[in-house]
């Protein structure tokens, strides 16, 4: 295969993990949000509580839905793009992703059912089982994905057979591989504060418009009580991520950092254009002498720069160093939003403080944007390796070429951009059209089933 | 037209014996779980 199939296979699927992720990011924290919000109704009986779950739970049921169709889009994938690595590594990645669909993929599956079709006919307290069974089905969904993944960027408890194939040796170990705790509790933060991001925003520009919204303003304070506790753990949590990936993948530190030079008492650069070829940043802007310190080793421990490895092993620096300072200035931004909106509702000034609530609003799909930074950076920055260390991605690849892969990647940004433009266009309506019910009943035969997603649509025009 | 997403009963509302609510319960589960395997079967069938 040459090297523009190998582009165009990484590309493809770059664009399509790029789309799936944002659902499961969402969907994490939402089922968690839906059992919350149904264990407060069934404790206290407030009405607001009962709409706030009536509202999200259709967003829940539509991004659940686009989540396991842009899913499946994945799997099938691996196997047509990427054989030789499905070749290699299915002894050991399959049983972990065959573990996620029957221990993750059917619990959710199985009671989302019941959540949505079944609450008059199991009772609240079942009902209420059957969300928290779909939300502890995330839970797990994202465990099984997390462990395989970091099962790719630091691979233990295998060996290679003579045809090239891997084993596994210790399933404890390929389960739960050095950097996976980390990297998993790093990961199902973000889903936390992507989804109290989204439900802090909603809530927001619904208090734009109206703000003695009940709902809304309970929302609100629910998110900010959300991403104000995450949001700093979040910064502890890929601080701890980052002390794996010094000590297991340092070249992939190196081009975080853009270390160049192997030294004790490195810099610590906050912003500046890194050149691969010349091997320096342009128009850095650094502290010296603190990287270390950064990084939690002694001042005088040498850290490796990209120059302790061959050049043909560097990743693509200025994206991995970019995407993570787009994170981690995401990650500050969304701290200094919480420490603002708890001082808003101790002082009882929420609802009437516009800018935070216009802050909100755009702070809002900030979640996506750095859970998807995040994973530039973990998988740009593992490159060239698909399984770090044992298979490098130009081995990768399907023996297909560029005219095959082209033309698949042309077909899934034409049908992901038709069908996911309009499930995103959709839960936006449902989203401004906001969790207080209606308060007139639509006239007999007119309009939708009240409840279903298809409710925030239009009726469609009379004949006159 | 009845709600697709079924919201909760209303206070006051006669709550089915306990056998019949599990009964709703597994039932709906387990058609949950037959709908997502059959789905996954015709892509199988589809793409194999």
């Amino acid at each position: 295969m040459d090297l523009d199939a190998i582009l165009l296979a990484r590309l493809q699927f770059a664009f399509t993990i790029a789309f799936h992720i944002i659902f499961p990011s969402f969907t994490i924290g939402l089922a968690s949000f839906l059992a919350v919000l149904e264990g407060l109704w069934l404790s206290t009986r407030r009405e607001v509580f009962r709409n706030l779950y009536l509202f999200w739970v259709k967003i829940f049921a539509l991004s659940f839905g686009m989540g396991v169709v842009s899913g499946v889009v994945m799997s099938y994938e691996l196997g047509a793009n990427w054989s030789e690595f499905s070749k290699v590594a299915s002894p050991v990645i399959g049983p972990l992703l065959a573990f996620e669909v029957l221990t993750a993929f059917f619990l959710e599956a199985s009671f989302l059912g019941v959540m949505l079709f079944g609450w008059k006919k199991v009772g609240p307290r079942l009902h209420f089982a059957a969300t928290v069974l779909v939300a502890i089905g995330t839970l797990i969904s994202a465990f099984w994905i997390l462990s395989a993944n970091s099962w790719m960027q630091h691979p233990t408890g295998y060996q290679v057979l003579a045809d090239g194939t891997l084993r596994a040796t210790d399933w404890l170990e390929v389960i739960f591989s050095p950097t996976f705790p980390s990297r998993f509790f790093h990961m199902a933060l973000a889903a936390f504060l992507t989804t109290s991001l989204v439900v802090g925003a909603a809530s927001a520009w619904q208090l734009l418009r109206d703000r003695t919204q009940p709902e809304s303003g309970m929302a609100l304070r629910m998110a900010i009580g959300m991403f104000a506790i995450v949001a700093p753990l979040q910064l502890f949590a890929g601080h701890l991520s980052g002390e794996m990936v010094r000590v297991h993948q340092p070249l992939k530190l190196a081009a975080i950092e853009a270390y160049w030079t192997t030294r004790p008492d490195q810099p610590q650069s906050l912003v500046g254009l890194p050149d691969r070829q010349a091997g320096k940043t342009h128009y850095e802007v650094e502290i010296p002498g603190i990287g270390n310190l950064i990084q939690g080793v002694p001042k005088d421990t040498m850290l490796q720069g990209l120059d302790s490895f061959p050049r043909e092993d560097w990743p693509v620096v200025g994206l991995v160093y970019w995407s993570f300072r787009i994170m981690v200035g995401l990650g500050l931004a969304m701290i200094g939003l919480g420490v603002w909106g708890v001082i808003l509702i101790l002082t009882k000034r929420l609802e009437s403080s516009p800018w935070f609530l216009r802050s909100a609003v755009l702070m809002g799909p900030s979640g996506f944007v750095a859970v998807i930074a995040g994973w530039i950076v973990a998988e740009v920055g593992r490159q060239p390796w698909t399984i770090y260390g044992v298979l490098r991605t130009a081995d990768s690849v399907s023996p297909v070429g560029p005219g095959q892969v082209s033309a698949s990647l042309l077909a899934f940004m034409v049908i992901y951009a038709v069908v996911f433009s309009a499930g995103a266009v959709y839960i936006l309506r449902l989203i401004a059209k906001g969790p207080a019910p209606d308060q007139e009943p639509a006239p007999e035969g007119e309009g939708r089933a009240p409840g279903s997603p298809l409710a925030a649509a239009p009726a469609e025009p009379k004949e006159v | 037209m009845p709600a697709i997403i079924e919201p909760p009963p209303e206070e006051g509302d006669a709550i089915a014996p306990l056998w019949k609510r599990l009964g709703w319960f597994l039932g709906i589960a387990l058609a949950s779980t037959l709908a997502t395997a059959g789905v996954a079967y015709a892509l199988k069938a589809l793409l194999v």
